[in-house]
């Protein structure tokens, strides 16, 4: 089966996720988008592209105990799954490949 | 604001609201929490103000689909989705057809407010003598003489003499009938309540009042309501009174003031007010200003009639038929066996007595309860009709809405669902109409009073009322939805969608079924309207033997009961300018109640042979029911009655006042004469001869046959009325110069005068009710029945617009058209007609039966209804067709 596509934006997400190993949830995503790649990220894009992520099997999700921050209330933790991260593999390796087959000179104007 | 924004800033709660209300409950917990984090962060580096605004930039952002709050999607127990469904439909259904939903409405509302007026006029009567707290318990001794002319039945109660005194003899039931708690005894006149007003006074106050006479357990046995006084000893003594509030309020001042006082009744028996209670209701069939001790009742007043009727408190549970049983075999020990005739008694609830007061056979049968069953009849066809509209104007539609029915189906709808959405519509129509009754009700009720006299006033706090208004709207709904939302959902979605909705020839003929029902009742209800309106018109101007115009009267009593001043009033006013002619009369004339050797039961003499009138030649033990009346010499002429034999009385004839007498052509043929005059007849002590035979004349209602009259001659009597005949245009310059002489000779008592043609009139109150009551069904029938035929004639001319163009096209004429439209209709009236008919010449036959004096119902009734009706139906149909008729061809046909 061809695997699912994933949008650029949805990727960064799901990278994001993993990078935050166990931690991630809606706050700490956004800011960890907006200080390494520098986009202006709002929070409900990002509820959005998390949503559909789960929908896809990419990550799981489970809520968290409440905290006194925010005021009592829980967050809601993501996690990535095995297929979210082989997914994400296999795009590095198509990528990687690709990089691979492209033009020497192309690779150390921009280097 | 709150107090140190720097602290402890807060997020706009205007913003949480709104996230609060769209957002999805599932994930509201977090996004709420996410929001807040971000707040505070903001807030860190940026100010609460910056951090603000992001929020409720963030709040917006928000609203994204898969943030959105979403319906339930299914709810297992109550499909509310489907019902707004429905109903949704229901009212896209209503605005698209705006004529049709009109029709609808306004038919329905109509029989709606039809059906609340009667039910509410039903309620009020079931009503009346039906307060009493111990209602269960009362129970009115009824009793039934059997004779040989028949069983008459009545509320009197037999009495017998002992000791040269009259007494009722059920008196001392109550010791040998354990049963029996109370007993309580009214007397009546015999037209109801007391058939005249007496004169009380107080000082100088001085007032005619209508009451009566009860007995001691009266006021407990009843719930009159006591104002002063005790209840237990409000009749206990020979002089005590009871007064109503009206009457206390009226020569006292107030109900306590009135306590203990003397009030003079008639200018000869002072009597001390023991009790005031309430006026009554109209939801009372008697009606008393005052009541009077029993003991003087029977002792040492006049009686304005023999009727004394006798009310049964049993105790709880007690069987009606052994109290019964038992009070028969109590009278038959005290009755005398040797009666030309038998009496029996028999227990009828109090409360029945105002509804089912009539006796046929000698047992209650009816009475007003009819014309409650009538009425409450007629309430349900004409809502019928209405329904029938809908019906019909919903199957008639269902050629386009068998379309939506199929492909409903094919989508997958079950049939309670396509059953449950046209109830929907039926329902939504139904509420409206009950909305448009409701105020049409409000502007009705005033009329309506006026019409039937009560005081009805829509009971719109009442709980129950408004139970009972959703109760009929729903009741109304599914009746009128029923044939729709059943058939339609039958349809068979294949044949549907291919385009063949073929309907059966069933379906037709149920469709014009319901049109022939529905106007045959309209035809019934105008027949029915048209025979009561004749029938009450021909009481009313119906030749009653004597001339009732110009003719009034007023009671002899005071000073005018003595000879002389009786004299001195008639010779004034017989020379009073616009007086024709004065005289007396001991009844007035056109309500004569009292009959004498009648077989009612009640035994004045010992002997059955020793009757009150006999004559020449009679059968030993034949008894004739007579009228008897005695009147002035000048009462033949001022009455302007008819002579067939004999002559008159006549003053030059020194012996007539001793010994003639006049008898009218029924009495000659019930005492079987064969040659009248000059035969002797002796009535009470009197004899004397026959002079004249009187030309039959009615001497009471129409309801009453012509009954044998015998009429003796005196220029003087104690008591009666005196009659005036007035020239014709000068009765109130009459009056004025009555009036004053009245004043002169008779100044303690009122002058109180009647017309005699006003009092007759007043004697068919019921007739002129339903009159105008069923004037107004048949109309309003009608008027629905109509709007329903338009709606049919509206839809039938949309289907064939292709049709009427093709056809204008070839060369048809507007009449051709309007005939094409009109053919299938008047058939339908045709037969209607003829359905409804037979029925109604029935019904109205039994109708007539109650009346002595009738109508022929003869064919041109049926005939005119026939004809109203298809006229009102061409009217109604015409009104569509020459519109469909007159319109263009080319506007019709463009569309293909």
């Amino acid at each position: 089966m061809k695997r699912v596509y994933l949008g650029e934006f949805e990727e960064i997400v799901l990278l994001v996720v993993a990078v935050l190993d166990g931690v991630a949830y809606g706050v700490n995503i956004t800011h960890e988008i907006l200080e390494q790649t520098q986009r202006s990220v709002r929070l409900n894009q990002v509820h959005a592209s998390l949503q559909r992520l789960e929908e896809k099997g990419m990550i799981v999700s489970k809520m968290s105990n409440p905290t006194p921050e925010r005021g009592g209330r829980r967050k809601r933790i993501f996690t990535i799954t095995a297929y979210g991260s082989n997914t994400l593999k296999d795009i590095q390796q198509v990528r990687a490949s690709l990089w691979n087959a492209v033009p020497p000179t192309l690779k150390s104007a921009h280097a | 604001m709150s107090p140190s924004p720097s602290s402890h800033p807060t997020p706009p709660r205007w913003a949480t609201r709104l996230l609060e209300w769209y957002c999805a409950p599932e994930l509201l917990e977090e996004v709420q929490g996410d929001l807040l984090e971000e707040f505070l962060l903001r807030c860190r580096h940026d100010g609460p103000r910056a951090a603000r605004r992001d929020y409720v930039r963030n709040v917006f952002e928000f609203m994204k689909p898969f943030a959105i709050k979403r319906k339930p999607t299914s709810n297992p127990i109550l499909p509310m989705n489907l019902l707004r469904h429905y109903f949704t439909v229901a009212l896209r259904q209503v605005l698209r057809h705006k004529a049709f939903s009109a029709i609808n409405v306004i038919g329905l509302a109509m029989g709606m407010t039809c059906c609340m007026t009667i039910f509410l006029w039903v309620i009020d009567e079931q009503a009346v003598d039906n307060f009493h707290a111990k209602g269960d318990q009362l129970y009115n001794i009824y009793m039934t003489v059997h004779a040989r002319s028949g069983n008459q039945g009545s509320y009197n109660t037999p009495r017998n003499y002992r000791d040269n005194k009259t007494y009722l003899v059920v008196d001392d039931a109550k010791t040998s009938i354990p049963e029996i708690k109370g007993m309580a005894f009214y007397a009546t006149g015999y037209s109801l309540p007391w058939g005249h007003p007496e004169t009380f006074q107080v000082g100088d106050k001085k007032h005619k009042l209508e009451g009566s006479r009860a007995s001691a357990d009266f006021f407990t046995m009843f719930s009159f309501p006591i104002l002063a006084g005790d209840a237990n000893t409000a009749l206990k003594d020979l002089s005590s009174i009871a007064l109503s509030r009206k009457m206390a309020v009226l020569f006292f001042g107030s109900p306590e003031n009135a306590i203990g006082k003397s009030i003079r009744y008639e200018n000869k028996i002072d009597f001390q007010v023991t009790a005031v209670f309430e006026d009554l209701t109209p939801h009372t069939s008697w009606k008393f200003d005052f009541l009077v001790n029993w003991e003087s009742h029977m002792t040492r007043m006049d009686w304005a009639s023999g009727i004394m009727q006798t009310t049964l408190l049993l105790s709880e549970g007690a069987n009606v038929e052994d109290v019964t049983h038992k009070l028969n075999v109590f009278v038959k020990s005290r009755l005398d066996k040797d009666q030309p005739f038998s009496v029996t008694l028999g227990l009828q609830p109090f409360r029945d007595q105002y509804l089912k007061a009539n006796f046929t056979d000698g047992k209650p049968s009816g009475g007003r309860i009819e014309y409650v069953r009538i009425f409450s009849g007629v309430a349900v066809f004409i809502l019928i009709i209405a329904c029938i509209n809908f019906m019909n104007l919903a199957t008639a539609r269902s050629v386009k809405r068998a379309k939506e029915v199929g492909v409903r189906k094919v989508i997958g709808s079950p049939r309670h669902y396509l059953i449950g959405q046209f109830f929907g519509e039926s329902l939504l129509l139904s509420f409206l109409a009950l909305a448009v009754s409701l105020v049409l009700l409000q502007f009705l009720l005033p009329l309506f009073n006026q019409v039937t006299g009560k005081h009805i006033v829509a009971p719109i706090t009442d709980g129950f009322t408004w139970l009972g208004l959703v109760g009929l709207a729903f009741v109304t709904g599914i009746m009128a939805g029923s044939y729709p939302a059943l058939f339609l959902s039958s349809l068979k979605p294949v044949n549907v969608l291919k385009g063949v909705v073929q309907f059966t020839q069933n379906a037709i003929w149920f469709r014009k079924g319901l049109a022939v029902f529905q106007f045959g009742l309209s035809i019934l209800l105008l027949i029915a309207t048209i025979v009561v309106s004749q029938q009450t018109s021909f009481l009313q101007h119906m030749n009653l033997g004597y001339d009732k115009e110009n003719l009034f009267y007023f009671p002899i009593e005071g000073e005018l009961a003595k000879y002389d001043k009786f004299q001195a009033l008639k010779q004034k006013a017989a020379q009073l300018p616009g007086v024709m002619m004065v005289d007396r009369s001991s009844e007035a004339p056109h309500a004569m109640g009292f009959v004498v050797d009648e077989d009612d039961g009640v035994a004045e003499t010992q002997n059955p042979d020793d009757t009150a009138i006999k004559w020449e030649g009679r059968d030993k033990g034949s008894m004739v029911g007579f009228k008897p009346t005695s009147v002035g010499f000048d009462f033949v002429k001022l009455m302007n009655l008819d002579i067939v034999e004999g002559r008159d009385f006549s003053r030059a004839n020194a012996t007539d006042s001793a010994d003639a007498f006049l008898v009218n052509e029924q009495a000659v043929k019930e005492m079987g004469l064969k040659d009248p005059i000059g035969k002797w007849v002796s009535a009470w002590q009197k004899k004397g001869h026959i002079i004249g035979v009187l030309k039959d004349y009615n001497t009471n209602s129409l309801r009453e046959r012509i009954r044998p009259l015998i009429v003796d001659v005196k220029e003087y009597e104690y008591f009666g009325v005196i009659l005036v005949r007035t020239e014709a245009g000068k009765t109130r310059e009459a009056l004025a110069g009555l009036e004053k002489i009245y004043k002169e000779i008779n100044p303690n008592y009122p002058f109180d005068f009647r017309f005699v043609d006003e009092e007759y009139n007043k004697m068919y109150r019921n007739e002129q009710v339903m009159t105008k009551l069923s004037n107004a069904f048949a109309a309003l029938a009608i008027v629905v029945s109509c709007l329903g035929l338009l709606g049919l004639v509206m839809f039938s001319a949309e289907q064939r617009t292709r049709e009427i163009g093709i056809r204008k096209a070839l060369g048809a004429t507007v009449a051709n058209i309007v005939g094409l439209l009109s053919q299938d209709f008047v058939k339908i009236v045709a037969l209607s007609f003829l359905v409804a008919t037979p029925i109604a010449a029935y019904l109205m036959h039994q109708w007539l039966n109650g009346f002595a004096f009738k109508i022929d119902l003869s064919w041109w009734i049926f005939a005119f209804a026939g004809i109203v009706a298809l006229c009102v139906a061409l009217l109604t149909i015409s009104f569509q067709a020459i519109q469909s008729a007159r319109a263009n061809p080319v506007d019709s046909l463009r569309s293909e």
